[in-house]
Order: structure tokens, then sequence, then C-alpha cells
């Protein structure tokens, strides 16, 4: 599965799912494809699943709220096990992505 | 269908097989051609070449051949006349060795006449009035009338020399038998006693008769040869004056008057013991034919013959095709000087070339032409002089260098050169004719193959060219079955389609035109419906993003609120972009307290500005009820949008900060972009406010997230807020503004009023952006502590 732009890509391998590039777009619809994409992944069945931002240069707001929404659908699951990397080289991963953990005190962030 | 042109069709000029066929066949052509043309030229070079070649060694060797065979023929005859020499030499030194001694020679004289008495036993002849030894002995001794007494019988010094001239029989015979081939030899006496002894024995005297009447009137010397004597005695006075220094005198030809045959006489002189006078003389006759026989035995060629001349031109020796070829006529001399000479003078030749020759001047090779049946045929003549000799012919002795000339017709000679040329001019023509047959072979192979290859590269298109004038012709039935697997091919193929396609397009033209017509209204139609959308929902899209504005500006603290405000100086910025974000920005008074609120709604457009609207509502209602506890606050505030968010099915959140002061204390709360404090001594303090809460809006209740944070705010203090809107403005090179910046400009205007700093910075950030687009709502506030 993959959707992806001329400035953007989202993929996954197995339980990982990788977001590459810079997302700036417009709004919950815009998102609305990748959204349903990776609830269908979460809902499969798996121990764990990945999501693997450390290709991922900027998320706008609407992005954020993506992964807000994505966190806590998996907080809902129970059983599953939620593992996001990222990485320091980009600030607003830093800034951004402890208030995942906040949503779901048992995701696994894992910032490089 | 397929339209067959048949091959025997006429090719038409000016078709593109037409072309085909010049253009290669031309090029073709032009190279046998040029290549034929070039062996041809070569070939006819090398056989004019070999020609040359051979024709110089072979002309070099028949001009060799003839020189060597003129040479050695010349050696011959030299060699014949020196040993005629050699024997009248050996003859008259026995002769002249009995002169000299005049005692041995009558002792030998009495000796032979002894023992052979018939050699000096004379009888008269009445008839001839001579006397002469009688048959039987070795030699005839002929004694003229005019050297005998009356009584018939010799003088007796002319008995004396009967005697000793008997001496001949001693050595002649055998000179004879071993020398040369020689027809006679013989011994003449004197002047004074001009008595002839010749071996072998012959009717001598009645030849003489026979041929020379009258002989017996005169002196033998001064009848048969005259001045021959008188030249010999001025040799005796001085011997310097011999023509050639030789005592051999040789006669021109002249016809014998013993045998009849014409003969070339040897003369040796003898001289008087004390050498001042002639005493006779010895001889050897030998006949013409012997001389002739050498150079008639020359036979170079077929028809080449040699003979022998003297410097007159007088011809010695000549075989019988010699003489025919160069036309010569015999005469006798009979103008009574001496012996009857012969005339057979070049100068006398039919042959005009040959009547011009002078060979006492000429040498070497020469061309001449001569006539033979009518004909011109060139010879080669080499002249080739003889050693010279005294010759007596009627007159002095004089020098004489006879020439023996060879004559051989060129064709003969050059016989072998003929053949070889002949071979070789075979040979080329062979070539040549083998090279032409070549060429038109090629051509003819070129043309058959040029003429079938044209015909299959060119039907193809021809067919396409008929089958296109068809189409023209509105038959679009027509079709090209093209075979081949080329270009020509693929165009068929497209050909057909097209035809295809055309006639389906004639054919349904008018159906063609209804459906197309009928679709273009509908797409018309379409079209219109889709503009009328279009227009409806850029109309929408503009009410929308206009009401979107309208409500983000319209709800932002007035001017006059914020003048009114007595302890705290506030000045606010709030740009929205083009697409409208969802930034917030509030003052709201309740007592002696204020609530200073900083936020930012992700997305963009209407419902960002409606959430945002609901914000400032909820926080004014909660304000207004009097809620003092900041966590509290935000957590109300928070389950309030949540559960609005949830029914407007508005899938937004937004962070959300507070600044609360009571006049003493500023406190912090929410999450939001950091807060940053400038001091009136120069320091700045970032605050992140990461910790102190969480987006509104994502789930129902967070109070456990919310943190409170007091912030020192002394007099002349300046707090700044601002949204990502400034933060992340681009530049043209896609640099971002970032808090550092931010930070700078706040601190270069720390000490101007909070209006100043606002302005100040956006105008420092406008600058920034330059030309780039605004992508997010630009909101800053500006807290100064009076």
């Amino acid at each position: 599965m993959e959707i992806s732009d001329e400035n953007f890509r989202v993929w996954t391998e197995n339980t990982e799912v990788y977001f590459d590039g810079i997302f700036r777009l417009a709004g919950p619809d815009a998102y609305a494809p990748i959204h349903s994409m990776i609830v269908g992944l979460l809902h499969e069945g798996h121990k764990q699943v990945t999501f693997n931002l450390t290709g991922l240069e900027f998320l706008n707001s609407s992005g954020i709220n993506l992964l807000a929404k994505l966190t806590i659908e998996a907080r809902k699951m129970g059983e599953l096990q939620l593992i996001v990397k990222g990485t320091n080289q980009y600030p607003w991963q830093a800034k951004s992505l402890p208030n995942l953990k906040k949503l779901h005190p048992l995701l696994d962030l894992r910032l490089a | 269908m397929m339209d067959r042109i048949s091959l025997k069709r006429s090719i038409k000029l000016g078709s593109f097989r037409a072309k085909f066929i010049l253009v290669v066949g031309g090029a073709v052509l032009f190279d046998l051609l040029v290549s034929g043309g070039l062996a041809l030229w070569n070939v006819q070079r090398l056989s004019r070449d070999a020609t040359l070649e051979v024709g110089q060694g072979l002309e070099a060797a028949s001009q060799d051949y003839i020189r060597t065979y003129a040479d050695s023929t010349a050696a011959q005859v030299s060699l014949l006349l020196r040993q005629v020499h050699n024997d009248v030499g050996t003859l008259a030194g026995v002769l002249q060795a009995q002169i000299d001694d005049p005692e041995r020679n009558l002792d030998v004289g009495a000796a032979i006449a002894r023992t052979s008495p018939d050699s000096v036993r004379l009888v008269y002849d009445q008839k001839g009035n001579w006397s002469q030894n009688v048959p039987g002995s070795v030699s005839v001794v002929s004694v003229w009338g005019y050297l005998l007494k009356p009584d018939h019988s010799p003088r007796p010094d002319v008995e004396a020399d009967i005697q000793t001239s008997a001496v001949l029989d001693l050595v002649a015979p055998s000179l004879l038998q071993h020398g040369s081939s020689k027809l006679q030899m013989y011994y003449i006496g004197s002047k004074e006693r001009p008595i002839f002894r010749t071996a072998p024995y012959t009717d001598q005297a009645q030849t003489f008769d026979r041929l020379y009447p009258g002989h017996n009137d005169a002196n033998f010397w001064n009848f048969f040869f005259p001045g021959l004597y008188e030249s010999w005695q001025s040799w005796a006075a001085n011997m310097n004056s011999r023509p050639v220094a030789d005592d051999i005198t040789q006669t021109a030809p002249y016809t014998d008057a013993i045998t009849g045959k014409l003969i070339v006489s040897f003369f040796h002189p003898l001289w008087t013991a004390d050498r001042r006078d002639v005493a006779g003389a010895a001889g050897a006759d030998i006949t013409l034919d012997q001389l002739a026989e050498t150079v008639e035995n020359v036979k170079v060629a077929q028809s080449g013959f040699g003979f022998l001349a003297m410097s007159d031109g007088n011809v010695v020796a000549i075989n019988r095709t010699g003489e025919e070829t160069l036309g010569l006529r015999s005469a006798s001399d009979t103008s009574g000087t001496g012996v009857t000479g012969l005339e057979r003078s070049l100068k006398g030749s039919s042959q005009p070339e040959i009547a011009k020759m002078a060979l006492d001047r000429e040498q070497g090779i020469q061309h001449l032409l001569l006539e033979r049946n009518g004909q011109k045929v060139p010879y080669i003549v080499i002249v080739k002089k003889l050693p010279a000799t005294n010759l007596w012919s009627s007159g002095p002795v004089r020098q004489e260098a006879m020439s023996l000339v060879l004559a051989v017709p060129e064709r003969e000679i050059d016989a072998s050169l003929y053949a070889a040329q002949a071979k070789i001019s075979e040979a080329t023509n062979r070539i040549v004719l083998y090279q032409i047959l070549a060429i038109a072979m090629s051509l003819a192979i070129v043309t058959i193959a040029v003429l079938a290859a044209s015909k299959r590269i060119t039907s193809g298109i021809s067919a396409l060219a008929n089958a296109a004038r068809r189409i023209q012709t509105k038959d679009y039935s027509v079709r090209v079955a093209i075979a081949s697997k080329d270009e020509v091919g693929e165009a068929g193929e497209a050909f057909n389609r097209m035809a295809e396609e055309i006639s389906f397009h004639t054919e349904n033209l008018e159906q063609l035109v209804e459906e197309r017509t009928a679709q273009i209204e509908d797409a018309k139609e379409e079209i219109s419906t889709l503009n009328a959308q279009l227009q409806r929902e850029n109309r929408r899209l503009g009410t929308e993003l206009a009401v979107a504005e309208r409500i983000q500006l319209m709800v932002l603290p007035l001017h006059q609120e914020l003048d009114e405000l007595q302890a705290l100086e506030i000045a606010a910025y709030m740009r929205p972009a083009e697409e409208v974000g969802g930034d917030y920005y509030d003052v709201l008074k309740s007592g002696n307290r204020l609530k200073i609120g900083i936020g930012d709604v992700a997305g963009h457009g209407l419902e960002s500005g409606v959430l945002m609207l609901m914000v400032q509502s909820v926080a004014r209602a909660l304000q207004e009820a009097g809620n003092v506890d900041a966590v509290k606050f935000l957590t109300d505030l928070n389950s309030a949008l949540f559960k609005n968010i949830v029914r407007t099915k508005i899938d937004k959140h937004l962070t959300l900060a507070f600044l609360d002061y009571d006049g003493k204390e500023m406190i912090l709360s929410g999450q939001h972009e950091e807060v940053i404090v400038i001091r009136t001594n120069g320091e700045i303090e970032r605050i992140d406010t990461m910790d102190l809460g969480i987006p509104i809006g994502l789930q129902a209740d967070i109070s456990q997230f919310i943190r409170t944070r007091r912030i020192a705010f002394e007099q002349g203090d300046l707090i700044l807020l601002h949204t990502d809107g400034v933060t992340e403005a681009e530049n043209d090179a896609g640099e971002l503004f970032g808090i550092d910046r931010l930070c700078v400009e706040a601190l270069r205007t720390k000490n101007e009023s909070a209006d100043k700093v606002v302005s100040e910075i956006v105008a420092a950030l406008m600058h920034f952006i330059g030309s780039q687009k605004i992508h997010d709502d630009i909101t800053l506030l500006a807290v100064r502590h009076r």
C-alpha cells in the first residue's frame, strides 16, 4: 500500500508505516485516504504497529491532528502495541510527538 | 483488393521505380565502366609495354645475332683468304729461297729433270706457236713462242728457268692437297722469260689460245696483267710504296684461261736475289665458287643471304637467292685490258637502295627497303669490311678492302619478335574480349537484378500510390497487400487502416455527424452545468472565505478595549492568510483580572473560523461565570469544545494557551508556541509550553495534562505571544523566519511602546517574507508591564 505526491510518500511494509517528505495537505478531507489506509492496518490484528517518521521533514497541524487521531484509534485497540519512531533532526517532531504519548501513555515513542 | 501491376507494364519515366533504376543502374554502370575501362586501359598498356620490352630485347638480340653472324662469316672469309695467302706464301718462299741460292737452284732443277723428265721436256705446238710438256707430269709448263729459238727450242735462260721452276712439283701438290681448296698453283717467270708452270697439269696453252686469242703475240705480263708487274717493280725500289704492307696481290675476279672458271688469283711477287727487281711470281687461283661458298652458306632465317663485294661495288661472291634479290646482272668485261673481268656491280642492281650503297664508306647495320614481287620489303643489311689487301684490277695495284654484306628481311629476323608480339596481342585481345564479355555479363546481371529488385522494392510504393489515387477518386474500398516486412509494409498496413477509417467515416459520416452533434450538445450541457457548478462553487468558496475572514476578525478585541487597560500595555496584530487559518487571540477583562489567550486551530477555512469563534465564546462564558482556576478553565473549555467538535464533525483541534494576570502575578497555562519574555536589562527568557497542556479537542478530558507556570513580570518587562504563522513564515530561499530572528527583533525594539514593537517586528517579518506566499495566519501580541 502506498500513497504519494510529488512532495511526500506514505507506504506500509508489513506492520510498519513509513512517512516521507513534506506534508502540507489542506485539512482532514485531504488526509482521509491516508487515515483510512493506516486505520485498516491497525485493525488487521497485529501485535504491534510502527509509525516510522524518521523521514518526515514537515507535518502541518492537520497532519498532526491525523497522527493524534490514529494514536487515539490505537489506544482504543488495547492489545495493540504502537511504536512511533521519530528524529530530533526535525524540531517539530521533538515539539509535537510527546503529545501522542500524552494521548496514549502505552505508546512507545522513540525519538532518536 | 490490390491493384496488381504486371511486369510487362512499361516503366514510366519520372516514376519512383524509374528513378530508382536510374540511380542504382547508373551507379553500377558507372562503376563497371570505370573499373572495366581501367582494366582495359591497364591491359592495353601492359601489352604495349610488354611488346615494347620484348621488341627491344628481341631486336637487340637479332641485331647482335646478325652482327655476330657477319663477324663470323667475315672471319671465315678472312681465314680462307689467309689460308690461300699462306699457301701462296709457302710456294713463294720455296721459290724465293731457290732464287736466292742460284747454285742449289740449278742442282735441284737438274735433279728433277733427271728424275721427272716429263716435267721439263717440251713439245712444240705448231698451231699455237708455243711449247708445252706432255700430260702425265705433276705440273704443266707453257713456254710462249717469243721465248723460243727459231728451232722452237727454248732460249738457254728460259731452259734454265724451266728446270729450276720444276721445284714447284715438289711443293705445289702437297699444298694443293692439304692447304685451302685451290684450283691451281703456278709459277710465272720474270718479264724477260714469263714461262708459265702450273700444278696440276691441264691443257693450259690450248685454253689460253681459245679464250685469249693473240696472247702469244704479246708479253704475258703486259697482255694479262697490265700494270701489275710495274707496280711490283716500284715496290722493289721502295717497299713502303706497297698500298698494304704485304707482298700478296690479289686480282679482281676474271675468267680463268685454263679452266674457264671465274677465279680470283693471288700473286706473290718473287724478287731477284739482290731485291732490286722482280724475278717472277708465285700464284694460286681459287674459284669464285670457293669464295662464294662461304658466303653462299650464309643463311640467315629463310631468305637472308650474304655477298662479298669490292669497294667499287663489284660483287665477288653471292648465292643465287642474293643475286635474284639484288637483281644483279653479270657482264663480262671485254674491254681488252688484261684478263676478262667480271662486272657484277651493285651499281647495276635493280634495287635503287642497293645501287646507292657506297660500300667503301658504310659499316654496321642499315635498314633498307628492297622490292620483292612488287612489294617493298624492309631488310636489315650489315656491312662488314674485310682486312685490306693489295688488289690489281687493270692498272697499278691499289689497296682494296672487300666488304662482306649480309641482308635479311626484317620480318624474318624479327620473326620471333613478331611471333611474340602476335602472342601478346592475341593474349591482349583475348583479355579485352573477356573483360568486355565480363562487363556485358555484369551489366546484364545487374540490369536484371536492378529491374527485379526495383520491382520488389517499388511495387509496394507503386501499389500505395495507385491505391492513394483511387482513394482520391473516392473509391474507399481499395486496400493494398504488401508482403514486405519493412517500412513500406508498415506504410501499407497504416494505409489500410486509414482507408478503412476513411471508408468507415465516409460511410458513417452522417450518422457520425448526428452522433457527434448529440455528443457535443450533451457535452455542452454538461459544460454549462459544470460551469454553473463551478461558478456556484467559486462563489460559495469565495463567500465562505470572506465569511471566515469576517468571523475571525469580528471577534477580536477592539483597539479601544486594549487602550483602556490600566495595568498592561497590549498591542496585537493579526493577518489572516489567503485561505484563512484559525488563529485566535483575545483579551478578556473581568474586574481587575485579565485573561489573555492565544491559539491556533489546525487547518483553514470556515470551519477553523467557526471553531475559533466557539473557543472565544466558551472562553468569554467561562470568564464571565467567574472561573479563576486556570487548569479548570482549560479543562472545561476543552470539554465544551470536544462535545461540539463531535457534534459538528469538525475534525479539527487547536493549540491554546492563556496568560492570567491579577495585577500582581502572571500565570501561564496550556500548550502553544513558546512565550518570549524580554526583561528591561535585555535578558531574554523563552518559556516552553509543551508540558503545560495538550491540544484542545482531541479528547474529552484533559485535566491531567494541564499545568500552570508563574512568570516573573516586573515593570518594563515585555511578553511576546505569537502563532506559528510568524516563526514558520518562509522567504524566497525557503528559510523559515524562526524563533531566533523573532527574539533578535524583539530585543531590538524592547524599549519601544508595545504598538511600536509589534509594528516593527511585523515590518521586519514582511521584509523577510518578500514576495513569498503567506501560508498561515500571522498573529503577534506584545504585552508590557506599565
